[in-house]
Protein backbone atom coordinates (compact mmCIF):
# COMPACT_ATOMS: atom_id res chain seq x y z
CA UNK A 1 0.00 0.00 0.00
CA UNK A 2 1.00 3.38 -0.45
CA UNK A 3 2.70 5.51 2.35
CA UNK A 4 -0.26 7.97 3.91
CA UNK A 5 1.05 11.27 2.18
CA UNK A 6 1.98 10.34 -0.97
CA UNK A 7 -1.54 8.93 -1.29
CA UNK A 8 -2.98 11.70 -0.07
CA UNK A 9 -1.59 13.78 -2.71
CA UNK A 10 -2.24 11.50 -5.25
CA UNK A 11 -5.99 11.75 -3.90
CA UNK A 12 -5.84 15.34 -4.28
CA UNK A 13 -4.61 15.97 -7.68
CA UNK A 14 -7.11 13.24 -8.93
CA UNK A 15 -9.89 14.89 -6.58
CA UNK A 16 -8.65 18.49 -8.68
CA UNK A 17 -8.85 16.97 -12.08
CA UNK A 18 -5.58 14.62 -12.72
CA UNK A 19 -6.34 12.12 -14.77
CA UNK A 20 -3.17 10.53 -14.04
CA UNK A 21 -3.16 10.61 -10.82
CA UNK A 22 -6.80 8.44 -10.71
CA UNK A 23 -4.94 6.37 -12.96
CA UNK A 24 -2.22 5.73 -10.20
CA UNK A 25 -5.05 5.22 -7.79
CA UNK A 26 -6.10 2.50 -9.90
CA UNK A 27 -3.12 0.50 -10.58
CA UNK A 28 -2.52 0.44 -6.68
CA UNK A 29 -5.90 -0.93 -6.07
CA UNK A 30 -6.57 -3.10 -8.85
CA UNK A 31 -5.40 -6.49 -7.89
CA UNK A 32 -7.17 -5.72 -4.45
CA UNK A 33 -10.32 -5.87 -6.23
CA UNK A 34 -10.12 -7.97 -8.65
CA UNK A 35 -8.80 -10.97 -6.34
CA UNK A 36 -12.21 -10.03 -4.15
CA UNK A 37 -14.61 -9.70 -6.69
CA UNK A 38 -13.18 -12.92 -8.76
CA UNK A 39 -12.95 -14.91 -5.41
CA UNK A 40 -16.45 -13.76 -4.54
CA UNK A 41 -18.06 -13.94 -7.92
CA UNK A 42 -16.42 -17.31 -9.42
CA UNK A 43 -16.47 -15.50 -12.74
CA UNK A 44 -13.65 -13.48 -14.01
CA UNK A 45 -16.46 -11.80 -16.07
CA UNK A 46 -18.61 -10.47 -13.29
CA UNK A 47 -15.06 -9.73 -11.58
CA UNK A 48 -14.43 -7.94 -14.52
CA UNK A 49 -17.94 -5.59 -14.30
CA UNK A 50 -17.40 -5.05 -10.99
CA UNK A 51 -13.99 -3.73 -11.54
CA UNK A 52 -15.00 -0.88 -14.34
CA UNK A 53 -18.35 -0.21 -12.27
CA UNK A 54 -16.04 0.10 -8.76
CA UNK A 55 -13.65 2.59 -10.55
CA UNK A 56 -15.96 4.40 -12.60
CA UNK A 57 -18.26 5.46 -9.35
CA UNK A 58 -15.15 6.24 -7.73
CA UNK A 59 -13.92 8.63 -10.70
CA UNK A 60 -17.58 9.97 -10.05
CA UNK A 61 -17.58 10.35 -6.23
CA UNK A 62 -14.11 11.02 -6.00
CA UNK A 63 -14.90 14.54 -5.05
CA UNK A 64 -16.50 13.19 -2.01
CA UNK A 65 -13.71 11.74 -0.48
CA UNK A 66 -12.80 13.50 2.27
CA UNK A 67 -10.42 11.23 3.93
CA UNK A 68 -12.55 10.27 6.86
CA UNK A 69 -11.21 6.92 6.83
CA UNK A 70 -8.68 5.35 4.49
CA UNK A 71 -9.16 5.74 0.57
CA UNK A 72 -8.37 1.71 0.75
CA UNK A 73 -11.66 1.29 3.26
CA UNK A 74 -13.42 3.92 0.57
CA UNK A 75 -12.43 2.01 -2.26
CA UNK A 76 -13.32 -1.55 -0.74
CA UNK A 77 -16.80 0.06 0.42
CA UNK A 78 -17.77 1.18 -3.26
CA UNK A 79 -16.45 -2.80 -4.43
CA UNK A 80 -18.19 -4.67 -1.58
CA UNK A 81 -21.74 -3.30 -2.40
CA UNK A 82 -21.36 -3.75 -6.07
CA UNK A 83 -20.13 -7.63 -5.14
CA UNK A 84 -22.98 -7.88 -2.48
CA UNK A 85 -25.61 -6.82 -5.52
CA UNK A 86 -23.62 -9.47 -7.58
CA UNK A 87 -24.50 -12.31 -4.68
CA UNK A 88 -28.03 -11.83 -4.05
CA UNK A 89 -28.64 -11.60 -8.33
CA UNK A 90 -26.80 -15.12 -8.10
CA UNK A 91 -29.24 -16.46 -5.12
CA UNK A 92 -31.91 -16.19 -8.15
CA UNK A 93 -30.18 -18.05 -10.52
CA UNK A 94 -27.24 -20.54 -8.91
CA UNK A 95 -25.05 -21.62 -11.22
CA UNK A 96 -21.98 -24.47 -10.55
CA UNK A 97 -19.02 -23.18 -9.30
CA UNK A 98 -16.62 -25.99 -9.29
CA UNK A 99 -15.27 -23.60 -11.91
CA UNK A 100 -14.70 -20.07 -12.95
CA UNK A 101 -15.34 -18.74 -16.28
CA UNK A 102 -13.12 -16.50 -18.13
CA UNK A 103 -14.21 -13.60 -20.32
CA UNK A 104 -15.39 -15.53 -23.17
CA UNK A 105 -17.11 -18.07 -21.14
CA UNK A 106 -14.52 -20.62 -21.05
CA UNK A 107 -14.19 -22.80 -17.18
CA UNK A 108 -11.01 -22.11 -15.96
CA UNK A 109 -10.45 -24.74 -12.99
CA UNK A 110 -9.50 -22.54 -9.90
CA UNK A 111 -7.66 -25.25 -7.62
CA UNK A 112 -5.88 -26.87 -10.86
CA UNK A 113 -4.84 -23.45 -11.61
CA UNK A 114 -3.14 -23.45 -8.33
CA UNK A 115 -1.66 -26.32 -8.22
CA UNK A 116 0.15 -26.58 -11.79
CA UNK A 117 3.60 -25.79 -10.76
CA UNK A 118 3.85 -28.28 -7.70
CA UNK A 119 5.70 -31.47 -8.29
CA UNK A 120 4.13 -33.31 -6.07
CA UNK A 121 0.88 -33.12 -6.89
CA UNK A 122 -0.78 -36.83 -8.62
CA UNK A 123 -4.25 -36.76 -10.01
CA UNK A 124 -5.87 -38.92 -6.96
CA UNK A 125 -4.96 -36.02 -4.69
CA UNK A 126 -5.88 -33.54 -7.28
CA UNK A 127 -9.37 -35.10 -7.38
CA UNK A 128 -9.89 -35.16 -3.92
CA UNK A 129 -8.32 -31.15 -3.64
CA UNK A 130 -11.00 -30.41 -6.13
CA UNK A 131 -13.86 -32.14 -4.78
CA UNK A 132 -13.13 -30.97 -1.29
CA UNK A 133 -12.96 -27.16 -3.23
CA UNK A 134 -16.18 -27.95 -4.64
CA UNK A 135 -17.83 -28.38 -1.31
CA UNK A 136 -16.72 -25.37 0.31
CA UNK A 137 -17.91 -23.18 -2.78
CA UNK A 138 -21.36 -24.91 -2.56
CA UNK A 139 -20.93 -24.00 1.44
CA UNK A 140 -20.12 -20.83 0.84
CA UNK A 141 -23.08 -20.33 -1.46
CA UNK A 142 -25.01 -21.14 1.14
CA UNK A 143 -24.52 -18.18 3.07
CA UNK A 144 -26.82 -15.00 2.70
CA UNK A 145 -24.65 -12.83 0.98
CA UNK A 146 -23.46 -10.43 3.80
CA UNK A 147 -22.40 -13.61 6.19
CA UNK A 148 -20.79 -14.89 2.60
CA UNK A 149 -19.12 -11.17 2.36
CA UNK A 150 -17.75 -11.06 5.95
CA UNK A 151 -16.32 -14.31 6.27
CA UNK A 152 -14.82 -13.74 2.65
CA UNK A 153 -13.33 -10.03 3.99
CA UNK A 154 -12.09 -12.04 7.22
CA UNK A 155 -11.10 -15.60 6.51
CA UNK A 156 -9.63 -15.05 2.89
CA UNK A 157 -8.68 -11.38 2.68
CA UNK A 158 -7.32 -11.18 6.33
CA UNK A 159 -9.03 -8.10 7.44
CA UNK A 160 -10.26 -6.91 10.91
CA UNK A 161 -13.53 -6.55 11.89
CA UNK A 162 -13.72 -2.86 12.89
CA UNK A 163 -12.57 -2.32 9.17
CA UNK A 164 -15.38 -4.67 7.83
CA UNK A 165 -17.91 -3.11 9.88
CA UNK A 166 -16.57 -0.17 8.29
CA UNK A 167 -16.67 -1.23 4.83
CA UNK A 168 -20.36 -2.74 5.04
CA UNK A 169 -21.35 0.32 6.74
CA UNK A 170 -22.06 -1.79 9.90
CA UNK A 171 -20.68 -2.22 13.19
CA UNK A 172 -17.80 -4.36 14.83
CA UNK A 173 -19.99 -5.80 16.96
CA UNK A 174 -22.57 -6.42 13.80
CA UNK A 175 -19.56 -7.88 11.78
CA UNK A 176 -18.74 -10.45 14.53
CA UNK A 177 -22.01 -11.68 14.72
CA UNK A 178 -22.10 -12.19 11.53
CA UNK A 179 -19.15 -13.53 11.05
CA UNK A 180 -20.40 -16.41 14.03
CA UNK A 181 -23.40 -17.07 12.26
CA UNK A 182 -21.32 -17.90 8.70
CA UNK A 183 -18.72 -20.19 11.10
CA UNK A 184 -21.28 -22.13 12.38
CA UNK A 185 -23.54 -22.25 9.10
CA UNK A 186 -20.27 -23.98 7.63
CA UNK A 187 -19.53 -25.81 9.80
CA UNK A 188 -22.58 -27.47 9.40
CA UNK A 189 -22.20 -27.86 6.06
CA UNK A 190 -18.77 -29.13 6.03
CA UNK A 191 -19.40 -31.24 8.69
CA UNK A 192 -18.80 -35.03 6.86
CA UNK A 193 -15.50 -33.44 5.60
CA UNK A 194 -13.55 -33.73 8.96
CA UNK B 1 -18.25 -18.02 31.70
CA UNK B 2 -21.10 -19.60 30.04
CA UNK B 3 -20.77 -21.43 26.94
CA UNK B 4 -22.31 -19.40 24.68
CA UNK B 5 -20.63 -16.53 25.37
CA UNK B 6 -17.43 -18.75 25.09
CA UNK B 7 -18.39 -20.24 21.50
CA UNK B 8 -18.67 -16.77 20.36
CA UNK B 9 -14.98 -15.70 21.51
CA UNK B 10 -13.41 -19.03 19.89
CA UNK B 11 -13.96 -17.65 16.80
CA UNK B 12 -13.02 -14.08 17.33
CA UNK B 13 -9.74 -16.05 19.08
CA UNK B 14 -9.03 -18.14 16.19
CA UNK B 15 -8.77 -14.75 13.96
CA UNK B 16 -6.75 -13.48 16.06
CA UNK B 17 -9.21 -10.58 17.36
CA UNK B 18 -9.98 -11.29 20.98
CA UNK B 19 -8.45 -9.02 24.20
CA UNK B 20 -5.67 -10.81 26.14
CA UNK B 21 -7.82 -11.18 29.08
CA UNK B 22 -10.77 -12.73 27.23
CA UNK B 23 -8.44 -14.92 26.07
CA UNK B 24 -6.48 -16.32 28.42
CA UNK B 25 -10.52 -16.32 30.38
CA UNK B 26 -11.52 -18.50 27.39
CA UNK B 27 -8.72 -20.91 27.75
CA UNK B 28 -9.53 -21.44 31.29
CA UNK B 29 -13.00 -22.17 30.40
CA UNK B 30 -11.78 -24.46 27.54
CA UNK B 31 -9.60 -26.77 29.45
CA UNK B 32 -12.22 -27.26 31.68
CA UNK B 33 -15.27 -27.52 29.36
CA UNK B 34 -14.82 -30.57 26.86
CA UNK B 35 -17.61 -29.39 24.55
CA UNK B 36 -16.20 -25.84 23.74
CA UNK B 37 -12.94 -27.07 23.36
CA UNK B 38 -14.26 -29.47 20.62
CA UNK B 39 -16.25 -26.52 19.32
CA UNK B 40 -12.62 -25.09 18.61
CA UNK B 41 -11.08 -27.63 17.02
CA UNK B 42 -13.99 -27.92 14.49
CA UNK B 43 -13.53 -24.14 14.06
CA UNK B 44 -9.97 -24.97 13.62
CA UNK B 45 -11.13 -27.93 11.20
CA UNK B 46 -13.09 -25.14 9.06
CA UNK B 47 -10.11 -22.95 8.69
CA UNK B 48 -7.87 -25.85 7.20
CA UNK B 49 -11.21 -26.59 4.87
CA UNK B 50 -11.63 -23.53 3.17
CA UNK B 51 -8.00 -23.44 2.46
CA UNK B 52 -8.83 -25.88 -0.58
CA UNK B 53 -11.00 -22.87 -2.03
CA UNK B 54 -7.79 -20.31 -2.35
CA UNK B 55 -7.91 -17.01 -3.24
CA UNK B 56 -5.94 -17.04 -6.74
CA UNK B 57 -3.99 -14.04 -8.34
CA UNK B 58 -5.82 -12.96 -10.79
CA UNK B 59 -4.68 -13.54 -14.21
CA UNK B 60 -2.48 -10.66 -15.78
CA UNK B 61 -4.66 -10.70 -18.64
CA UNK B 62 -7.49 -10.18 -17.11
CA UNK B 63 -5.93 -7.02 -14.95
CA UNK B 64 -4.83 -5.45 -18.23
CA UNK B 65 -8.11 -6.01 -19.87
CA UNK B 66 -9.83 -4.53 -17.47
CA UNK B 67 -7.83 -1.42 -17.55
CA UNK B 68 -8.11 -1.16 -20.82
CA UNK B 69 -11.97 -0.93 -20.50
CA UNK B 70 -11.93 1.63 -18.14
CA UNK B 71 -9.58 3.58 -19.92
CA UNK B 72 -12.23 3.74 -22.81
CA UNK B 73 -15.21 4.18 -20.69
CA UNK B 74 -13.03 6.82 -18.72
CA UNK B 75 -11.86 8.86 -22.35
CA UNK B 76 -15.20 8.52 -23.33
CA UNK B 77 -16.46 10.40 -20.13
CA UNK B 78 -17.24 14.37 -21.18
CA UNK B 79 -14.51 16.79 -19.70
CA UNK B 80 -15.18 18.21 -16.36
CA UNK B 81 -15.68 21.73 -16.95
CA UNK B 82 -13.97 24.49 -14.37
CA UNK B 83 -17.60 24.64 -13.16
CA UNK B 84 -18.27 21.20 -12.27
CA UNK B 85 -15.24 21.66 -10.16
CA UNK B 86 -15.69 24.74 -8.55
CA UNK B 87 -19.49 23.10 -7.64
CA UNK B 88 -17.70 20.44 -6.17
CA UNK B 89 -15.23 22.74 -4.37
CA UNK B 90 -17.88 24.38 -2.87
CA UNK B 91 -19.80 21.56 -2.01
CA UNK B 92 -16.76 20.15 -0.06
CA UNK B 93 -16.32 23.48 1.85
CA UNK B 94 -20.06 23.56 2.45
CA UNK B 95 -19.70 19.92 4.17
CA UNK B 96 -16.88 21.26 5.97
CA UNK B 97 -18.18 24.31 7.16
CA UNK B 98 -21.59 22.36 8.44
CA UNK B 99 -19.01 20.90 11.51
CA UNK B 100 -18.41 24.59 11.97
CA UNK B 101 -21.27 25.75 14.30
CA UNK B 102 -20.86 22.32 16.03
CA UNK B 103 -17.40 22.94 16.63
CA UNK B 104 -17.93 26.71 17.88
CA UNK B 105 -20.32 25.51 20.01
CA UNK B 106 -18.47 22.61 21.76
CA UNK B 107 -15.65 25.39 21.93
CA UNK B 108 -17.71 27.84 23.91
CA UNK B 109 -19.05 24.69 26.22
CA UNK B 110 -15.25 23.68 27.11
CA UNK B 111 -14.96 27.72 27.99
CA UNK B 112 -17.69 28.01 30.35
CA UNK B 113 -17.29 24.18 31.60
CA UNK B 114 -13.23 25.51 32.46
CA UNK B 115 -14.76 28.84 34.16
CA UNK B 116 -17.19 27.15 36.36
CA UNK B 117 -14.62 24.63 37.25
CA UNK B 118 -12.07 26.93 37.99
CA UNK B 119 -13.88 28.87 40.09
CA UNK B 120 -15.42 26.52 42.13
CA UNK B 121 -12.09 25.22 42.69
CA UNK B 122 -10.83 28.36 43.85
CA UNK B 123 -14.05 28.94 46.06
CA UNK B 124 -13.38 25.46 47.59
CA UNK B 125 -9.80 26.26 48.07
CA UNK B 126 -10.39 29.01 50.02
CA UNK B 127 -13.39 27.25 52.57
CA UNK B 128 -10.60 24.27 52.59
CA UNK B 129 -8.32 27.39 54.14
CA UNK B 130 -10.64 28.72 56.70
CA UNK B 131 -11.60 25.62 58.12
CA UNK B 132 -7.74 24.11 57.93
CA UNK B 133 -6.92 27.77 60.50
CA UNK B 134 -10.43 26.50 62.07
CA UNK B 135 -9.53 23.29 63.02
CA UNK B 136 -6.17 24.13 64.21
CA UNK B 137 -7.36 26.40 66.68
CA UNK B 138 -10.16 24.43 67.94
CA UNK B 139 -7.95 21.09 67.68
CA UNK B 140 -7.77 19.42 71.41
CA UNK B 141 -6.72 16.06 70.31
CA UNK B 142 -3.47 14.75 69.09
CA UNK B 143 -3.38 14.93 65.04
CA UNK B 144 -3.65 11.77 63.53
CA UNK B 145 -0.45 9.70 62.89
CA UNK B 146 0.41 9.87 59.49
CA UNK B 147 0.04 6.70 57.34
CA UNK B 148 3.66 5.32 57.03
CA UNK B 149 2.86 3.51 54.09
CA UNK B 150 4.47 4.59 50.57
CA UNK B 151 1.48 5.33 48.55
CA UNK B 152 2.83 2.72 46.13
CA UNK B 153 1.93 0.13 48.18
CA UNK B 154 -1.36 1.32 48.98
CA UNK B 155 -3.45 -1.17 46.80
CA UNK B 156 -6.96 0.59 47.56
CA UNK B 157 -8.82 2.57 49.79
CA UNK B 158 -12.00 0.29 50.62
CA UNK B 159 -14.15 2.38 52.89
CA UNK B 160 -14.43 6.25 54.55
CA UNK B 161 -16.56 7.55 57.67
CA UNK B 162 -16.23 10.73 59.08
CA UNK B 163 -17.31 10.62 63.09
CA UNK B 164 -20.34 13.34 63.21
CA UNK B 165 -19.50 16.72 63.80
CA UNK B 166 -16.34 16.09 63.79
CA UNK B 167 -12.85 16.45 61.62
CA UNK B 168 -11.90 12.83 62.74
CA UNK B 169 -12.23 10.41 59.63
CA UNK B 170 -11.96 6.45 59.35
CA UNK B 171 -9.84 5.25 56.33
CA UNK B 172 -9.95 1.39 55.91
CA UNK B 173 -6.94 0.65 52.90
CA UNK B 174 -5.94 -2.08 51.76
CA UNK B 175 -1.93 -2.75 50.90
CA UNK B 176 0.51 -4.44 49.23
CA UNK B 177 3.23 -5.90 50.37
CA UNK B 178 5.97 -8.03 48.45
CA UNK B 179 6.49 -11.19 49.10
CA UNK B 180 9.31 -14.68 48.60
CA UNK B 181 9.19 -17.29 47.95
CA UNK B 182 11.99 -19.66 47.11
CA UNK B 183 12.03 -23.64 46.36
CA UNK B 184 12.30 -26.73 44.02
CA UNK B 185 11.05 -26.81 41.14
CA UNK B 186 8.88 -29.52 42.01
CA UNK B 187 6.71 -26.96 44.73
CA UNK B 188 3.53 -26.50 43.42
CA UNK B 189 3.90 -23.15 45.44
CA UNK B 190 6.20 -22.03 42.59
CA UNK B 191 4.90 -23.83 39.79
CA UNK B 192 1.56 -22.12 40.39
CA UNK B 193 4.12 -18.82 40.51
CA UNK B 194 5.59 -19.57 37.47
CA UNK B 195 2.15 -20.41 35.99
CA UNK B 196 0.59 -17.15 36.68
CA UNK B 197 4.10 -15.48 35.85
CA UNK B 198 3.71 -16.81 32.73
CA UNK B 199 0.09 -15.13 31.68
CA UNK B 200 -0.10 -12.08 33.69
CA UNK B 201 3.33 -10.26 33.94
CA UNK B 202 3.66 -7.11 32.20
CA UNK B 203 7.55 -7.39 31.97
CA UNK B 204 7.98 -10.01 29.20
CA UNK B 205 11.10 -10.60 30.58
CA UNK B 206 9.44 -12.67 33.69
CA UNK B 207 7.52 -14.17 31.23
CA UNK B 208 10.40 -15.27 29.39
CA UNK B 209 11.86 -16.66 32.86
CA UNK B 210 8.52 -18.25 33.58
CA UNK B 211 8.56 -19.50 30.45
CA UNK B 212 11.45 -20.91 29.58
CA UNK B 213 11.85 -22.95 32.87
CA UNK B 214 8.60 -24.31 32.59
CA UNK B 215 9.31 -25.26 28.77
CA UNK B 216 12.52 -26.67 30.19
CA UNK B 217 10.54 -28.96 32.77
CA UNK B 218 7.89 -30.32 29.87
CA UNK B 219 11.40 -30.84 27.61
CA UNK B 220 12.69 -33.21 30.12
CA UNK B 221 9.46 -35.10 30.52
CA UNK B 222 9.48 -33.45 34.26
CA UNK B 223 6.17 -32.54 36.10
CA UNK B 224 4.61 -32.02 32.89
CA UNK B 225 0.92 -34.16 32.62
CA UNK B 226 -1.86 -33.10 31.15
CA UNK B 227 -3.22 -32.02 34.10
CA UNK B 228 -0.93 -30.01 36.06
CA UNK B 229 -1.66 -26.99 34.41
CA UNK B 230 1.84 -26.10 32.76
CA UNK B 231 1.10 -27.58 29.40
CA UNK B 232 -2.06 -25.34 29.56
CA UNK B 233 0.17 -22.61 30.46
CA UNK B 234 2.45 -23.06 27.84
CA UNK B 235 0.06 -23.18 24.99
CA UNK B 236 -1.50 -19.88 26.09
CA UNK B 237 1.53 -18.48 26.00
CA UNK B 238 2.64 -19.64 22.35
CA UNK B 239 -1.54 -18.22 21.76
CA UNK B 240 -1.19 -14.86 22.81
CA UNK B 241 1.64 -13.81 24.05
CA UNK B 242 3.38 -10.80 22.33
CA UNK B 243 6.83 -11.37 22.72
CA UNK B 244 8.34 -14.17 20.20
CA UNK B 245 10.85 -14.85 21.93
CA UNK B 246 8.62 -16.46 24.58
CA UNK B 247 6.20 -18.31 22.19
CA UNK B 248 9.51 -19.85 21.13
CA UNK B 249 10.54 -20.98 24.34
CA UNK B 250 6.71 -22.27 24.85
CA UNK B 251 6.88 -24.16 21.56
CA UNK B 252 9.61 -26.39 21.92
CA UNK B 253 8.14 -26.98 25.68
CA UNK B 254 5.36 -28.37 23.84
CA UNK B 255 7.42 -30.36 21.72
CA UNK B 256 7.21 -34.06 23.42
CA UNK B 257 3.43 -33.80 23.68
CA UNK B 258 2.97 -33.28 20.06
CA UNK B 259 1.93 -36.23 19.01
CA UNK B 260 0.00 -37.69 21.93
CA UNK B 261 -2.18 -34.75 23.01
CA UNK B 262 -4.59 -33.06 19.99
CA UNK B 263 -4.73 -29.58 22.00
CA UNK B 264 -0.82 -29.62 21.59
CA UNK B 265 -1.01 -30.35 17.90
CA UNK B 266 -3.77 -28.15 17.41
CA UNK B 267 -1.42 -24.97 19.23
CA UNK B 268 1.21 -26.01 16.93
CA UNK B 269 -1.18 -25.86 14.31
CA UNK B 270 -2.43 -22.42 14.65
CA UNK B 271 1.34 -21.22 15.74
CA UNK B 272 1.87 -22.72 11.69
CA UNK B 273 -1.05 -20.96 10.34
CA UNK B 274 -0.72 -17.74 12.16
CA UNK B 275 2.59 -16.85 13.78
CA UNK B 276 3.60 -13.33 12.60
CA UNK B 277 7.36 -14.38 13.06
CA UNK B 278 8.86 -17.03 10.21
CA UNK B 279 11.30 -18.22 12.67
CA UNK B 280 8.16 -19.98 15.08
CA UNK B 281 6.45 -20.82 11.54
CA UNK B 282 9.52 -22.89 10.76
CA UNK B 283 9.78 -24.71 14.73
CA UNK B 284 6.37 -25.71 13.93
CA UNK B 285 6.90 -27.44 11.13
CA UNK B 286 10.06 -29.37 12.72
CA UNK B 287 7.95 -29.76 15.55
CA UNK B 288 4.91 -31.40 13.97
CA UNK B 289 7.64 -34.20 12.40
CA UNK B 290 6.22 -37.05 14.57
CA UNK B 291 2.55 -36.26 13.09
CA UNK B 292 2.74 -35.68 9.46
CA UNK B 293 1.13 -38.01 8.28
CA UNK B 294 -1.86 -36.76 10.34
CA UNK B 295 -4.67 -35.63 8.03
CA UNK B 296 -5.17 -31.68 9.79
CA UNK B 297 -1.66 -31.59 9.87
CA UNK B 298 -0.97 -32.06 5.76
CA UNK B 299 -4.14 -29.69 5.39
CA UNK B 300 -2.45 -26.68 7.38
CA UNK B 301 0.74 -27.92 5.89
CA UNK B 302 -0.68 -28.13 2.16
CA UNK B 303 -2.28 -24.06 3.17
CA UNK B 304 0.88 -23.31 3.96
CA UNK B 305 2.77 -24.72 1.12
CA UNK B 306 0.41 -22.59 -1.05
CA UNK B 307 0.02 -18.92 0.80
CA UNK B 308 2.86 -18.67 3.59
CA UNK B 309 4.35 -15.06 2.84
CA UNK B 310 7.70 -16.21 3.44
CA UNK B 311 8.93 -18.48 0.45
CA UNK B 312 11.36 -20.42 2.19
CA UNK B 313 7.99 -21.58 4.52
CA UNK B 314 6.28 -22.37 1.70
CA UNK B 315 9.37 -24.70 0.35
CA UNK B 316 9.80 -26.53 3.50
CA UNK B 317 6.26 -27.29 4.22
CA UNK B 318 6.15 -28.24 0.13
CA UNK B 319 9.48 -30.84 0.97
CA UNK B 320 7.37 -32.31 3.86
CA UNK B 321 4.64 -33.06 2.29
CA UNK B 322 6.62 -34.04 -0.46
CA UNK B 323 8.48 -36.56 1.72
CA UNK B 324 5.33 -38.07 3.73
CA UNK B 325 3.67 -41.14 1.94
CA UNK B 326 0.36 -40.19 0.65
CA UNK B 327 -2.77 -41.55 3.23
CA UNK B 328 -4.75 -43.73 2.91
Amino acid sequence: MLARAPEMELIREAQAGSRAAFDTLVRQYEQQVLRLALHLTGSEHDAEDIYQEAFMKAYRYLGNFRFECSFYTWIYRIVTNLCLDQLRRRKTRREDRSVILDHSGGEIDVLASVSDDRSFSNPARELDRKLLGERIQTALEKLTPRERMVFELKHYQGLRLRVIGEMLSTTEETAKNTLFRATKKLRTQLAGLR
Amino acid sequence: MKCKIAQERIVTAAYGELADEQAQELERHLAGCAECDKEREQLLALKVLAGAYPVVEPDANLAVRSRLRLAEALDALPPRRWYDRLGQRVRNNVASLQAAPVAACLLLAVGVGAGVLGGNELAMNRARHAAAVQAMQAQSQPAPAAVSTAPAEIANVSSIVRQPNSHRVEVRYNQLVPQRIEGSLDDPAIRQLLMLASENSASAGVRDDSVGLMAAECKAGHGCQKAAGIRDALMVALRYDKNEGVREKALHGLEPYVAEDVRVRDAVLEALMNDGDPRIRTAAINILEPVEADTSVRQVLYSVSNSDSNPHIRNVSRQVLNSVPEIQ
